[in-house]
């Protein structure tokens, strides 16, 4: 305890962080979200505490009243019971041997207690003083940061810039409020099966760039607990990128790009780059649904007003509006035709704007279901994102593995909450009779629901372990080849 | 010449290089920078070297600070390399003579190590070296002719694997979509490289990648160039920086490497020692002097109650450059955030604001964002209100802004168009000279024309906005000037809700020192650049 940092905000660690060096004015801004605050809505208005017998949470109300009872009691029953600490442990340590590691020892962990404190800079000599102190702190949630040339703890006993992070899992962070001015079905923290179409749509284009275009193979995507997902990409190469290369890889995917007063966010040359040529396939089939069916884009005069803002003219706009607004309750798919029918006519008779209007259908297919980034938690090696299996303090949820295999499947609302995994642990424990002398005993995990997606988690794991064997023993023969 | 005495810090410029310079040496006009110079130089050409360096390298980074068209920056740049330190091609036709060639080519080299130490010190003035002497090599590699970076190319060794015909068959429809600078594929020659070494092409979609490999043109390859250059001067310049504590008893090279360092880090608006004496309460009647961005924001503040991250950095920074103290600011936003508890508000946000102050964490003490970091950096994404209204707007809603300001449409189709050509700054500029005319009552042909009326002359004297502070003090001090004529305190021709704002203003001594203090601190900084500004078409 004595060598903890306790602030009333995580970004007390800028202050060590910002010391890492960084290269330029625009990157030392950018340290400044290391943390997100903006998570704007959770401030705007009140949110309820789930924990609260008496409330329900915003949203996802249909077993709320499974979330009841003393929320310290629960995680404390979470983190005693089910955190799953030993596939926890091999992932985080990266060698397959149960020797702590660099990679473990001086990884940065960030514990956020239930009364908002943030203690960042945590680290560990193992994963049992890990645990000792998850179940002391007792923390709503926490966070993985980077890995740092020294261990976060030591931090103090060398100058500031003599701290600096090394490596760190190449992430993806996306969440829902960023699709609120195309998503009509709920709004802010609330989720529903149908805007997790976007969801859906984004792990499949991001997944498949990351294995096709940048070689990546070790990508494991996880649910943030309520209406965003997480990606993270543990290859070694990846873990070693610098914040440029990232970057690189951030705006090779972005596309949306604007502000509140920009209509039209979507910028593309004529002929698609192949990395968006294939997106573009994802797009298309999922633009029908999400525009016509779910979100209703089509429907509704308030909805379609702003896809005809995308335009970028105002007498096709009124040419399509006057078109939509004579027969309103026309099916979506018709409406559409109508859309690039009358940008086709007017092409044909200005050909001078086919320049300004020939991509404008591809582009609002694009706008309507292409991913949105949160770039600065991608950029940033030392920014933090919360870690895998954690608890989601507003719902309750354990934040689990997604398989991407199935990603279509997923239902934002399946994951269990800690109530059910402590009533499937009793279900198991009072019809399996302890097991007797000799047999294996089952962690209290592999008694529930969290069984499948831990076992999914040790599958993710089982194949990176066998490429840091392979190169472990590559290495070996290079290095004994030098030993004269 | 600084010969005996200081064998310490020539050993450093200088280790055990053969005494002559010769076409060895220096066989093109670039140069990787890898050995020290080899000869001994006196003091007087030591600093004068640097010194010249600078201008070029300052004239370079201006110049691309300002989104002028390739034409423009060609202009700026080579006539501040022509009179600092020209650098003669190897053409036949050149009218150097062998000897010229040599000794520029010796002043490149040996400014560039003067640089390098006196830019080693810091983390800070390593990267301003850094990004500076890239856009310099830059600059001269795509100058070169195409023979000449060859053979520059082949000496440096570097190990760059060729695609086969066979792959760029199979790869060809894919290399063409991936660049539309591609010409015809199978005459092309590709590189195959490992995507993180064109970081720059992969984050503009500019090359076609495949499993982590990069399939660069040769065209393309200034960027592997770069990066070479990058990486090892970057390396060269940390053993550098960690050399260099073995100089300071040097007591005649270090203050001349110090005094160069110092000159020049760009223009910044920092806020004055005095800061701290806007109050609160005074920002709504600033915000007639404000510029687009920070009007929209304040007004989106205002309605939302609610400002993002990227917003309140961009207005907070704004806010704390003209005056607005720590205190003040923290009760600013506060107040402005008005459904939040002050416990709510003291544990998100009360921390960002103080450490923005330099109040807490590292404790840097911010500046206010310029307009080229408002526009190249962190654009905004939905929901955001920052950024810059010229850049980040479309067109129509820019339209509209402006027509909220009673810009007529003659003037807005003017700034539209300039807008078009990308011309963000000049937009802003004109925005100014406009709306300014209006505030004071003259035209803006007259302001144009630049007529000997006082005020007119000041609107016209103006620079191009670089700097949304700059906007805000011209405004203000001009504001000033027009009521000190007028002798009323109150601008006849200035709207209402201005005049208003002024006249509480006007009479705050303090807060006028304050600006003009700063307002001459800019002036002073500006004076190197100013061979480029009329190159800026108005």
């Amino acid at each position: 305890m004595s060598d903890m940092d306790i602030d009333h905000d995580p970004s007390e660690a800028q202050a060590t962080v910002e010391a890492g060096q960084p290269e330029n004015q625009a990157e030392k801004d950018e340290l400044e979200h290391l943390f997100d605050m903006d998570d704007d809505s959770e401030f705007m208005k009140e949110v309820n505490n789930p924990w609260m017998p008496s409330s329900k949470p915003s949203g996802l109300s249909s077993n709320a009243d499974d979330i009841a009872g003393d929320i310290h009691q629960q995680l404390m029953l979470y983190y005693r019971h089910f955190f799953p600490f030993k596939p926890f442990f091999q992932w985080l340590n990266y060698d397959p041997s149960a020797k702590p590691s660099k990679s473990f020892l001086n990884r940065e962990i960030c514990w956020t207690l239930m009364d908002d404190t943030f203690i960042r800079f945590q680290s560990y000599r193992n994963i049992d003083e890990l645990k000792q102190d998850m179940v002391r702190l007792n923390p709503a949630k926490f966070d993985l940061g980077a890995i740092y040339n020294i261990r976060p703890k030591d931090r103090h006993m060398v100058r500031p810039a003599a701290f600096i992070p090394v490596s760190k899992e190449m992430v993806f962070d996306i969440d829902m409020t960023d699709y609120d001015e195309i998503r009509t079905c709920c709004s802010g923290a609330d989720v529903c099966k149908k805007c997790w179409e976007f969801m859906t749509v984004a792990m499949k284009i991001i997944d498949v760039a990351m294995r096709d275009d940048f070689g990546f193979k070790h990508i494991l995507w996880v649910y943030s607990g309520r209406r965003g997902i997480h990606c993270w990409i543990a290859d070694e190469r990846a873990r070693k990128l610098n914040n440029e290369q990232r970057k690189a890889i951030v705006s090779y995917m972005e596309v949306i790009k604007g502000g509140t007063q920009q209509g039209k966010k979507v910028k593309l040359p004529n002929v698609l780059h192949p990395s968006l040529a294939r997106s573009y396939e994802t797009v298309d089939h999922h633009f029908r649904n999400i525009a016509f069916e779910s979100q209703e884009i089509l429907t509704k005069p308030e909805n379609w007003e702003k896809m005809l803002s995308v335009i970028p003219d105002e007498d096709v706009q009124a040419q399509i509006r006057r078109q939509w607004e004579s027969a309103p309750t026309r099916a979506p798919a018709l409406k559409w035709n109508e859309l690039k029918d009358i940008i086709g006519e007017e092409i044909a008779e200005h050909p001078g704007k086919r320049q300004l209007l020939e991509n404008i259908p591809r582009d609002i297919m694009f706008q309507y279901t292409y991913p949105r980034l949160d770039d600065k938690v991608s950029i940033n090696i030392n920014h933090l994102l919360k870690s895998p299996f954690c608890i989601h303090p507003k719902t309750g949820r354990v934040c689990v593995p997604i398989q991407i295999e199935h990603c279509e499947d997923f239902d934002p609302m399946s994951p269990p909450t800690v109530p059910k995994l402590v009533q499937e642990l009793n279900e198991y424990d009072t019809t399996h009779p302890s097991p007797s002398e000799g047999e294996a005993k089952l962690q209290d995990w592999q008694k529930t629901s969290l069984r499948e997606h831990v076992e999914y988690f040790e599958k993710f794991l089982k194949g990176l372990s066998r490429e840091i064997r392979e190169k472990k023993r590559v290495d070996g023969a290079s290095s004994k080849s030098l030993d004269f | 010449m600084f010969t005996q005495q200081n064998r310490k810090s020539r050993q450093l410029l200088a280790s055990g290089i053969k005494s002559t310079y010769d076409d060895e040496l220096y066989p093109t006009r670039l140069n990787f920078y890898r050995e020290p110079p080899p000869l001994e130089i006196s003091i007087e050409e030591f600093e004068q070297f640097a010194l010249d360096r600078m201008q070029v390298l300052q004239a370079l980074l201006t110049a691309q600070m300002r989104n002028l068209t390739p034409e423009q920056l060609d202009k700026a740049v080579g006539e501040a390399i022509k009179k600092y330190m020209p650098m003669s091609p190897n053409t036949k036709g050149s009218s150097a003579t062998h000897r010229q060639l040599m000794e520029e080519r010796r002043k490149d080299h040996i400014s560039h190590f003067i640089l390098r130490l006196a830019y080693s010190r810091s983390q800070e003035l390593r990267s301003w070296f850094l990004r500076a002497e890239c856009a310099l090599f830059r600059y001269r590699f795509e100058k070169e002719m195409l023979k000449d970076q060859l053979e520059f190319l082949e000496k440096q060794n570097l190990s760059w694997k060729k695609v086969s015909d066979e792959d760029k068959r199979l790869l060809r429809e894919k290399l063409k979509a991936s660049s539309f600078k591609a010409g015809n594929i199978d005459e092309e020659t590709y590189f195959e490289v490992d995507f993180e070494r064109v970081a720059g092409l992969v984050g503009r979609r500019q090359v076609y990648i495949q499993a982590g490999k990069a399939f660069v043109r040769l065209s393309d390859q200034v960027v592997l160039v770069l990066d070479e250059f990058k990486e090892r001067l970057s390396h060269a310049l940390e053993v550098t920086g960690r050399a260099l504590p073995r100089m300071d008893e040097d007591d005649r090279l270090m203050p001349v490497l110090n005094n160069i360092n110092k000159q020049y880090l760009g223009r910044e608006f920092t806020t004055s020692a005095i800061a701290g004496e806007i109050q609160a309460g005074d920002v709504d009647s600033l915000k007639v002097h404000m510029p687009l961005c920070m009007e929209h924001l304040h007004d989106e503040l205002r309605r939302e109650k609610h400002t993002r991250h990227g917003g309140r950095m961009q207005y907070g920074l704004f806010l704390k450059g003209i005056g607005l103290s720590l205190e003040q600011a923290l009760l600013f936003w506060q107040m402005a955030f008005e459904k939040l508890t002050p416990d709510q508000f003291n544990k998100q946000y009360a921390y960002n604001v103080r450490h923005s102050y330099g109040m807490e964490g590292k404790r840097t003490d911010y500046t206010p964002y310029s307009c080229k970091s408002i526009i190249m950096n962190n654009a905004p994404g939905p929901g955001d209100h920052h950024g810059c209204p010229f850049r980040h707007f479309s067109a129509p809603n820019l339209r509209a802004q402006l027509a909220a300001h009673n810009v007529d449409e003659f003037d807005t189709d003017d700034i539209i168009h300039k807008v078009q050509q990308r011309h963000y700054q000049i937009a802003c500029t004109r925005y100014y000279e406009v709306t300014r005319a209006k505030m004071v009552g003259i035209s803006a042909e007259n302001v144009k024309g630049g007529l000997s009326d006082s005020t007119a002359g000041m609107i016209a004297s103006q620079e191009v906005i670089e700097h949304p502070n700059q906007f805000f003090e011209q405004s203000y001090l001009l504001m000033k000037s027009k009521n000190g004529e007028t002798g009323d305190g109150t601008s006849s021709a200035a709207g209402a809700g201005a005049a208003g704002g002024m006249d509480g203003l006007i009479a705050s001594a303090p807060l006028d020192a304050t600006v003009r203090g700063r307002y001459t601190y800019k002036k002073a900084g500006a004076s190197i650049s100013s061979n480029v500004q009329h190159d800026i078409d108005m």
